[in-house]
């Protein structure tokens, strides 16, 4: 069986600094994976080369057994592959409602049925179920910029999700998030994946939120694995509490 | 054989001050996301300068010195501080229209403060001419190329050998990371500028006397310094002076070719030619995106 | 919009209709002047205001389809086809121009946009035998509509108010469907626009050959409203004036395009009496309204307004959304 994501021998160089060294490992159909590491292992420059912002010095990404190495991140989008961002990144002018039509409606008809069709490309009553499920709903018409942090997250998850992604990759999904809102963005994004049986990738630094959320968990230092497992093998193994102490 | 050599001559001459003009624009953008479209105005205004101080009653080296001076501290000081700064930030765009705008104003001020009309300039050397196998040379082009020459092999030391010039590099390929080393980025930024406007004040004075001091030179000028700046990878110093030798060098030996007529049209077919087939130009690389 | 500025839209349309009837032929050729510039800026605004390019060919595609047109209409094309002829045209070029151009950043369509304009007009100077060169083409005529001939200045002016129009009305539809919200997204955040599966690229090239198409439909109606055509009326300094209009009016506001033209059809006017140094203080003009407001005389509108009415009320701090527990 094609696992989902598979990356092989995956090298990011930037001038002298190699950034993600030789890194490779498979993406099961229904996982949740994280990817933990201090900070500086590479975790985000791997994730940019597979979602195709970074063009990788070498090595190989696969998307259900289909070569996607150094694809644009729109056509990656429309295999079916979606992302959050470690920096919010909503569109701040629009509304929520906006925000969640527009993560949806590159994936509506082609171009040119979407000049001609309705303004909101048919989306209306998906945008309307996806602020329901993430509880946003007195907010649906609020400028996208005058959220708070915490639901601005929530709103970033909510795009991620709108076009029905078979593969999200999370980057830093509970940074700066408060206690309270945190429980609820893990319950929401649970609840997604058991209801549409996506594959997540997670980058996380807070450990707890990792334990909790993820079925296995690769760890990196220095653009190196150093080691893969269940979260509470990860949590006891030598090498990664040194990793983690070491800096 | 013989007008080849000539062409070659001149055109070495002629892309060793495109060079000039380019490696300032490229040192503009790399360090601080300017791109300033009134470069050509910028080789195009000291020229009046030292016009302006020969009409006061100085002798033309030191008219010459003058004109750098006002062109370091208008060029490239105000420019800065009254133009680029405040502008920085609203983005790239609304600086580029500034400096669209400042184009005109600058093209439009020769003409209304100084003259409409096209002025002579003092050549570097009387109009004499050398013999080089069976070619007959001017030594004006030999002396153009032997100064511009020099000045890149000055700008290339000063930029790698002097530790003002490698902070300045370091600025230029990552400023973070410069922030984060301790060099003083703001001031390596001016340096930057005056830097540029020594380059065009140098390109003006070897340039004008050619072309002779007209209001409407920024025009060329400009696009000279965009095209070699492109041709030779847009981030790239190296490749801006490459760009512009090459620049140089194509556009002489077209002229003596091409119906003068579609003269002007060579050096924008070639930037088509580069933009459809290799847009990272001769020594860029592909850039790429981060979030 | 607002109430307020659906009023104003609405005074302004009808101050367009009734102008000519109290105007002298001049004044008539001024707000025709004004109508078909505001054409030719709306699509840079779709370029520059919507995409975030910049684009210095504008002026030679109003060459470009003022010349089709005039080229075309003496050998007996109808007067629309050859006006959808000049704007087709346009867009093609202004596709193939612009694909190499965007595959990569630094704004490179600007250098390109400015070598193309000193093309073209290189070729309309020197191709004689096609352009007549530095002679021009004179006597472009007035079309007949359905039996209406609009060769009388009136007339004329409100054919060109009514493209304007019906223009104006396509490019708001196309701002209202999905595409609209796919160019704010191209503006505000193209990182993001692009992993959502918003292809920029292409978005990008699309505005700025529709774009580059208005600029010809423009010119479509330019030659016939000035009746006299020569290269260099469409070399950079039509590029510059129309970016200039586009920067002053509001780049990205829908009727940024409408106050650039006007202020730019009636500052020479005002300006007369600097005798001459008008480019200068313009140019000035233009620098400090980039340090203070690049969003031009629109955004000074909506910054006052905000001054004035004070933001909307910020929404409820307190949400339920926060409060759900795990």
């Amino acid at each position: 069986m094609t696992s989902v994501l598979a990356v092989s021998d995956l090298r990011k160089t930037f001038g002298g600094i190699t950034a993600v060294d030789s890194v490779s490992f498979e993406v099961r159909d229904g996982e949740i994976l994280g990817i933990i590491g201090p900070n500086g292992s590479g975790k985000s420059t791997l994730f940019n080369c597979v979602l195709g912002q970074l063009r990788p010095t070498a090595g190989e990404v696969r998307i259900d057994g289909k070569p996607t190495t150094g694809m644009r991140p729109c056509d990656l989008n429309r295999l079916g592959v979606s992302r959050t961002f470690q920096l919010l990144q909503v569109f701040p002018q629009l509304s929520v409602r906006d925000n969640l039509i527009l993560a949806g409606q590159e994936h509506q008809g082609s171009m040119a049925s979407r000049l001609f069709g309705r303004s909101d490309a048919g989306l209306g009553g998906a945008a309307e179920k996806m602020i329901e499920f993430f509880r946003l709903s007195h907010l649906a018409d609020e400028q996208a910029g005058s959220l708070s942090y915490g639901q601005q997250k929530l709103l970033d998850a909510a795009m991620a999700f709108m076009a029905g992604p078979r593969l999200v990759l999370l980057d830093e999904p509970a940074g700066g998030v408060n206690l309270t809102m945190l429980g609820s963005l893990r319950e929401r994004l649970q609840a997604y994946h058991a209801e549409r049986k996506a594959t997540f990738v997670v980058i996380e630094h807070q450990m707890e939120f990792v334990m909790a959320l993820c079925t296995r968990v690769l760890v990196l230092a220095e653009g190196r694995i150093i080691a893969e497992g269940a979260p509470h093998d990860i949590r006891r193994n030598p090498l990664v509490i040194e990793a983690y102490l070491g800096h | 054989m013989a007008s080849f050599i000539q062409l070659l001559v001149s055109g070495l001459a002629t892309g060793a001050i495109y060079a000039l003009i380019a490696v300032g624009f490229t040192l503009l953008w790399q360090t601080s996301q300017t791109i300033n479209f009134a470069q050509g105005e910028f080789v195009m205004l000291p020229a009046f300068f030292v016009l302006a101080a020969m009409n006061a009653g100085a002798p033309f080296w030191l008219a010459a010195l003058i004109g750098i001076a006002f062109s370091i501290v208008i060029l490239g000081l105000l420019f800065k501080v009254v133009i680029v700064d405040p502008m920085l930030k609203y983005g790239v765009l609304p600086l580029v229209i500034s400096t669209i705008a400042l184009s005109l104003f600058l093209k439009e001020s020769a003409k209304d403060f100084y003259s409409s009309q096209a002025q002579p300039f003092p050549a570097l050397v009387p109009p004499t001419d050398v013999q080089i196998f069976e070619a007959v040379v001017s030594t004006q082009s030999l002396v153009v190329l032997a100064i511009a020459i020099l000045t890149v092999v000055a700008l290339n030391l000063l930029l790698n050998k002097t530790r003002v010039g490698r902070q300045m590099q370091a600025t230029a390929q990552n400023p973070t990371l410069a922030r984060i080393l301790g060099i003083p980025v703001r001031l390596m930024v001016l340096y930057t500028f005056l830097l540029n406007a020594v380059l065009v004040a140098i390109a003006s004075i070897l340039v004008s006397p050619i072309y002779l001091a007209k209001f409407t030179n920024g025009e060329t000028l400009g696009m000279a310094a965009f095209i070699a700046a492109i041709i030779g990878g847009f981030n790239q110093v190296r490749g801006a002076i490459l760009g512009g030798v090459i620049l140089g060098v194509l556009d002489n030996l077209s002229a003596a070719y091409i119906s003068s007529q579609y003269r002007g049209a060579f050096p924008l077919i070639i930037l088509i030619i580069v933009i459809l087939f290799r847009p990272q130009g001769l020594l860029g690389r592909l850039e790429e995106r981060t979030v | 919009m607002t109430r307020m500025g659906a009023i104003i839209v609405g005074l302004a349309a009808i101050a367009a209709i009734a102008a000519p009837f109290f105007l002298k032929p001049f004044g008539i050729f001024l707000i025709s002047t004004w109508a078909v510039l505001t054409i030719a800026a709306i699509g840079l605004n779709l370029t520059l205001g919507y995409a975030g390019q910049i684009s210095l060919a504008q002026g030679a595609f109003v060459g470009i389809g003022a010349y089709t047109v005039a080229l075309l209409t003496p050998l007996g094309v109808p007067f629309f086809i050859a006006f959808f002829a000049a704007g087709l045209l346009c867009f093609a070029v202004g596709w193939l121009l612009g694909y190499p151009a965007l595959r990569v950043q630094h704004h490179y369509l600007a250098f390109v946009t400015l070598a193309f304009t000193t093309l073209v007009f290189l070729v309309l100077r020197n191709e004689e035998w096609l352009t007549n060169g530095i002679y021009g083409i004179t006597g472009t005529p007035r079309p007949t509509l359905l039996g209406w001939k609009t060769t009388a200045a009136r007339d004329f002016y409100f054919l060109c108010l009514g493209v304007l129009a019906v223009l104006s009305f396509a490019i708001w539809w196309m701002l209202r469907s999905p595409w609209g919200r796919a160019f704010v997204a191209l503006r505000e955040n193209p990182i993001r626009a692009l992993s959502l599966g918003l292809d920029t690229r292409r978005y990008t090239l699309m505005a700025f050959a529709i774009g580059s198409s208005l600029g010809g439909l423009s010119g479509a109606l330019h030659a016939p409203l000035v009746q006299f055509i020569e290269p260099n009326s469409f070399a950079l300094g039509l590029s510059f004036n129309l970016l200039l209009m586009v920067i002053v009016g509001g780049s990205g506001y829908f009727f940024g395009p409408f106050v650039g033209a006007l202020i730019a059809v009636l500052l020479p006017e005002w300006l007369r009496i600097t005798q001459g140094y008008y480019l200068l203080l313009y140019a000035a003009a233009i620098m400090v309204l980039m340090a203070f407001c690049p969003s031009g005389v629109l955004g000074l509108v909506e910054r006052a307004r905000i001054a004035l009415v004070g933001r909307r009320k910020e929404p409820a701090t307190s949400t339920l959304a926060e409060g759900a527990g795990p």
